[in-house]
């Protein structure tokens, strides 16, 4: 299970970003941070002819000592990044990809809220409630 | 070997190494002049070889690195140039003694020295001598680099020499094993007769002489040579060498693929026009020959017969292999502990090559690997270097977010609490240089484009150790500075607890050195501007308010005081977002000179404690102005709170409005409207007119509050306020007096009432003017009193229900109806009464109220000659109150059936006697609060 979950505007600005052990935050901003490099790389290194059939989902974007970073990419160039601890190898690719899916058809819903307006921090509790779901619980 | 060179790129492995050291008491800028002119020289050109010599230099070389120089030639130091100054020729032995102990050093790899001797004079320097030069002194050494050029030439001769020894060695079975200084003691008793052996010493030899030709700019050879080396350390698993040949024919093909050099414009080479496009043609045609020749390889001896079975199209490795060589030489490199030093830096050779061939991802996953290279223990020092390596490594292939991070990182390291002496001011400087990665503008203008985008928790941080960095370093302004745009700009994400944190410091900071409104000018040239304090969040919305002096239109009715509001960023209310546009204004009225004027302006406190503004003033430009600073406190989390601002213009003329100037926490700041968000004026312009009198006006009955009702408070000074009976006369006496500072020479009064339903007989206000005309021109500080005769004559009869309670009282009575006629016998005789009132029982306190107001039109002094004058205006109010009530009607028969008798109870409510006259001229006095028939 993830330990941050994170939402980056187009602009690269953070809509939203929880972490599970609270008191280091400011790590995995940094973490988080640092990460957009390696997306926008990727991003950049597909043509803008294949950005029609691109697949969202980026894949491991680096992996540090203790965890590893995840990204994904909407269509509209906001990108979800999650980190899960290195430690965790039962996570499989393909359980991260379903978390993404998870995470980008809740985030459709918070834009379809007709009060939120784009480019806000996300304060949408049944979105708080999805990521909730897929961090670690805290023991 | 422990230090790496972080520096190093795949060229390097082309040049020669020269070290240039001085000698004895050398002053250090002295020598890094010549130091300069020596290492212009950094490639030359072979006389009759058509080839190039590169050239690195170095003023500083670990001997211990110089012993991997078999490892990898570049590495060697074959040239020295000591740089001494020698005063008299009685030191020259003692120079030329150290000068050889400088050769020791490194005495084993050396080619050839040569030692640049300034300031001696006489018969030694007369001497001819091929490895020493005497110059003068430091300034007149004209043919340092033809020297340098001779010199570089005879280590080529060495190294020329060298290869072609080393290339035809004859000796076959007798190659010296060549290995690397962890190596050494390996080898002990290692059987020297073994295939195995044998295959290993060819290998490493030819991967020596792959590394020579490299140097003596025979790519191709080069090329040759490392291939086969590959081969052959293959076979024996020799990885450490494996990794260096394979590197080897990776910098071989850098070079040939990229001429221009791949560190970029730290080492850039010098432009050498016909060099790039000869570089292909000439190497070209020259792979072509040894290929085509290959007495050129079995003359060598080594093994003949491999050289041919090497792909000879693939002399050269393509782009992609390249990298995947370097990988398999990192990967090999990686097997050995003590090669950590090699390894890190062909990562940080690779990662430059991947930078030019623009392929971050590949080369973050080599920096990647770099990060984990452990080196065992590194000093500070060391730790600083290696990160900043990396952070700019990191930026070079556009990872700028990655690079502010291991930027910041080295900025810590440079405090660590580990150094005796943390540098905060290079921890600083490291600082400044992440705020792109984050980025962070230090300029607070561009963080005015609504609400503030980014990476707040990590800006934060950045900020306050940008904050404690610069105190630490002794310069509190600039924590001020940096402090202060903190609270500026991430005010949103700190939390309660943060801002009293963070105002409490910056409290702190400003008790020692205040906080400006200069641009501090960093050494590096970066410019601070003053960063605006909370202030600046706290103005909502500004109106503007005057008291106004007159219009020379006198038509235009005007206000004694205009009020314009105009709602400025707004930050925190959505809503107020669309007002930001009626930020125009049009100014309807002037300041007068020498009178104050006001200026009011809404602000709003985010902070959760009460603040204190000081020193709050206007900032105008145009005439003379004396701003009077205000100081405030404002509560916390208060909604829109007005602050007037007070000010006198000294001159006449226009005057612009442009903004207000502060000063909370300590921190003064200047406030300009058109740097404020959504504000499209960038000033409001006021005329001043010349000065005008000032009155000031008292009457003697007491002060009101009701005003008026078409009129707002704003139109009148003052209102007073009198109740009387119908048909009383009060005087009002209104003393003005001359409370400005010009005289008053002309003054004019008209009144107006005030519509109302009622109908009012006779004059309403009377006054006598000519008496207090005479007494003109007042003087300042004189006054003038006028009698105003305030008399109320109304109607308070004719009310129908009054009428009707007398219908109805009639009737019970007598049972006689009164009929129409007689009603309307009734109503004129009301009328006609001077004092007459019909009041009903249930209406006692029926009171009317009269309004007026009185214009008194003043002008004098400079402003009369324009035409100005002043309004100030008196509210009269009264109260009306019947004088007379008949609280009953009753009839009672008459003689005659076509009369009958009114009986009227006319009660007195006032508190003198009165006559009441009827039509038949009867006379009736009542007294006072008497009732009678």
């Amino acid at each position: 299970m993830a330990v941050c979950i994170a939402v980056i505007a187009k602009e690269n600005y953070p809509l939203y970003i929880r972490s599970v052990p609270t008191q280091n935050e400011l790590k995995f901003h940094y973490t988080v941070h640092t990460s957009l490099d390696v997306v926008e790389e990727k991003i950049s290194a597909v043509g803008k002819a294949m950005a029609d059939q691109r697949e969202l989902y980026l894949g491991l974007l680096y992996p540090t000592e203790d965890y590893k970073v995840y990204g994904y990419v909407t269509n509209s160039k906001v990108k979800f990044v999650i980190v899960v601890d290195s430690s965790n190898t039962s996570l499989r690719d393909n359980e991260i990809r379903s978390m993404f899916r998870k995470l980008h058809n809740s985030f459709t819903d918070v834009m379809c809220n007709p009060f939120y307006n784009p480019g806000d921090p996300i304060q949408s509790k049944a979105f708080d409630g999805i990521v909730s779901g897929m961090m670690v619980q805290p023991s | 070997m422990s230090v790496p060179d972080y520096m190093q790129c795949a060229e390097d492995h082309q040049t020669v190494l020269v070290v240039v050291q001085p000698v004895g008491i050398v002053p250090e800028d002295q020598f890094f002049k010549i130091y300069k002119r020596i290492a212009s020289v950094s490639q030359v050109s072979i006389r009759d070889s058509q080839r190039l010599l590169y050239i690195r230099y170095r003023h500083h070389y670990l001997p211990e690195n110089n012993e991997w120089g078999d490892f990898q030639t570049h590495r060697k130091v074959v040239g020295l140039i000591a740089v001494t100054t020698c005063g008299s020729s009685k030191e020259w032995p003692q120079t030329s003694e150290r000068f050889h102990g400088q050769k020791e050093v490194y005495g084993s790899t050396l080619y050839d020295s040569r030692l640049l001797v300034f300031g001696l004079q006489g018969e030694i320097a007369e001497q001819q001598r091929t490895d020493v030069a005497f110059y003068l002194n430091f300034d007149e050494c004209p043919d340092v680099e033809k020297r340098v050029e001779d010199f570089v030439e005879s280590i080529f001769i060495v190294l020329e020499s060298k290869r072609l020894d080393r290339a035809t060695d004859k000796s076959g079975d007798k190659i010296p094993l060549l290995c690397v200084p962890f190596e050494k003691k390996d080898f002990v008793g290692l059987d020297t007769d073994s295939r195995h052996y044998k295959k290993r010493c060819q290998g490493r030899m030819r991967k020596h002489v792959g590394d020579l030709c490299l140097q003596a700019g025979m790519l191709q050879d080069a090329l040759v040579h490392y291939h086969m080396a590959v081969e052959l350390l293959r076979g024996v698993n020799d990885f450490l060498w494996l990794g260096a040949a394979l590197e080897g024919l990776c910098s071989a093909s850098v070079i040939f693929h990229y001429p221009g050099g791949t560190a970029g414009k730290t080492a850039g080479r010098k432009p050498n026009i016909s060099q790039p496009a000869d570089a292909g043609k000439r190497h070209r045609p020259g792979a072509q020959e040894v290929l085509i020749d290959p007495g050129a390889l079995t003359s060598n001896g080594i093994s003949a017969d491999t050289s041919t079975e090497i792909g000879r199209a693939k002399n050269c490795l393509s782009p992609e292999d390249i990298i995947e060589k370097y990988k398999e030489a990192i990967s090999y490199y990686g097997k050995y502990k003590n090669a950590g030093v090699i390894e890190l830096e062909a990562c940080v050779k690779a990662v430059r090559v991947l930078a030019i061939q623009k392929r971050a991802m590949e080369a973050s996953e080599f920096l990647q690997n770099a990060v984990y290279i452990n080196l065992g223990q590194l000093s500070e020092e060391e730790k600083i270097q290696r990160y900043s390596i990396l952070s700019e490594l990191y930026d070079l292939i556009g990872f700028h977010r990655k690079s502010a991070f291991f930027k910041r990182v080295a900025a810590m390291q440079c405090v660590a609490p580990t150094i005796p002496e943390p540098g905060w001011r290079a921890c600083y400087k490291l600082l400044l240089e992440t705020l792109p990665g984050y980025s962070l503008s230090l300029d607070p203008k561009d963080f005015n484009k609504g609400t503030h985008r980014g990476w707040a928790a990590v800006q934060m941080r950045l900020l306050h150790e940008l904050v404690y960095a610069s105190r630490r370093m002794g310069n509190p302004g600039l924590s001020v500075r940096h402090l202060s745009f903190l609270l500026q700009t991430m005010l949103d994400f700190l939390s309660d607890q943060e801002k009293k944190e963070v105002t409490q410091s910056l409290e702190n900071y400003t008790s020692k050195c205040p906080g400006g409104m200069e641009v501090i000018t960093l050494p590096d040239g970066l410019k601070l501007p003053p960063a605006w304090t909370t202030c600046d969040r706290l103005l909502l919305s500004l109106c503007f308010m005057s008291t106004i002096a007159a219009q020379p239109n006198p038509d235009i009715y005007h206000y004694d005081k205009i009020v314009f509001f105009f709602f400025l960023g707004l930050f925190y209310l959505n809503f107020f977002k669309l007002m930001c546009w009626c930020a125009y204004l049009f100014l309807d009225f002037q300041w007068v000179q020498g009178d104050v004027c006001e200026v009011q302006l809404m602000v709003y406190n985010p902070m959760p404690y009460e603040l204190r503004v000081e020193n709050m003033g206007l900032l105008t430009s145009g005439v003379e102005f004396e701003s009077l600073p205000a100081a405030l406190s404002l509560p916390a989390e208060s909604g829109l709170y007005p602050v007037t601002l007070v000010g006198v213009p000294r001159t006449a003329g226009n005057i612009t409005v442009n903004g207000y100037h502060t000063s909370v926490f300590g921190v003064t700041s200047d406030c300009l409207l058109e740097s404020l968000p959504g504000v499209k004026t960038g000033g409001c312009l006021v005329e001043v007119i010349p000065s005008l009198p000032r009155l000031q006006l008292s009457t003697s009955l007491p002060r009101s509050a009701h005003t008026p009702q078409p009129m707002s408070k704003e139109e009148l000074s003052s209102t007073v306020s009198v109740q009387l009976f119908n048909g009383e006369t009060q005087q009002l006496t209104i003393t003005l007096e001359n409370i400005g500072t010009e005289d008053i020479e002309t003054l004019e009064l008209t009144s107006k009432t005030v519509t109302t339903k009622e109908k009012v007989f006779g004059e309403f206000l009377s006054w006598e003017l000519e008496e207090a005309l005479s007494h003109l021109p007042l003087k300042p500080g004189q006054s003038v009193t006028l009698t105003v005769n305030i008399k109320v004559k109304l109607d308070f009869s004719g009310q129908e229900n009054l009428l009707q309670d007398l219908n109805d009282d009639g009737i019970s009575v007598t049972g006689l109806p009164i009929s129409s006629p007689l009603r309307q016998v009734l109503k004129p005789r009301a009328e006609t009464k001077p004092v007459s009132s019909e009041s009903g029982k249930a209406e006692y306190n029926h009171i009317k109220t009269l309004e007026a107001v009185l214009n008194f039109k003043y002008s004098g002094g400079a402003g009369k000659v324009e035409g100005y004058y002043r309004d100030l205006s008196l509210g009269v109010h009264v109260d009306v109150e019947p004088s007379v009530f008949f609280t009953r009607v009753s009839t009672l028969p008459a003689t005659s059936t076509r009369q009958c008798h009114l009986l009227l109870d006319i009660f007195n409510s006032t508190e003198h006697e009165l006559t009441v006259n009827a039509k038949n001229n009867q006379d009736l006095v009542l007294h006072a609060s008497e009732c009678q028939r």
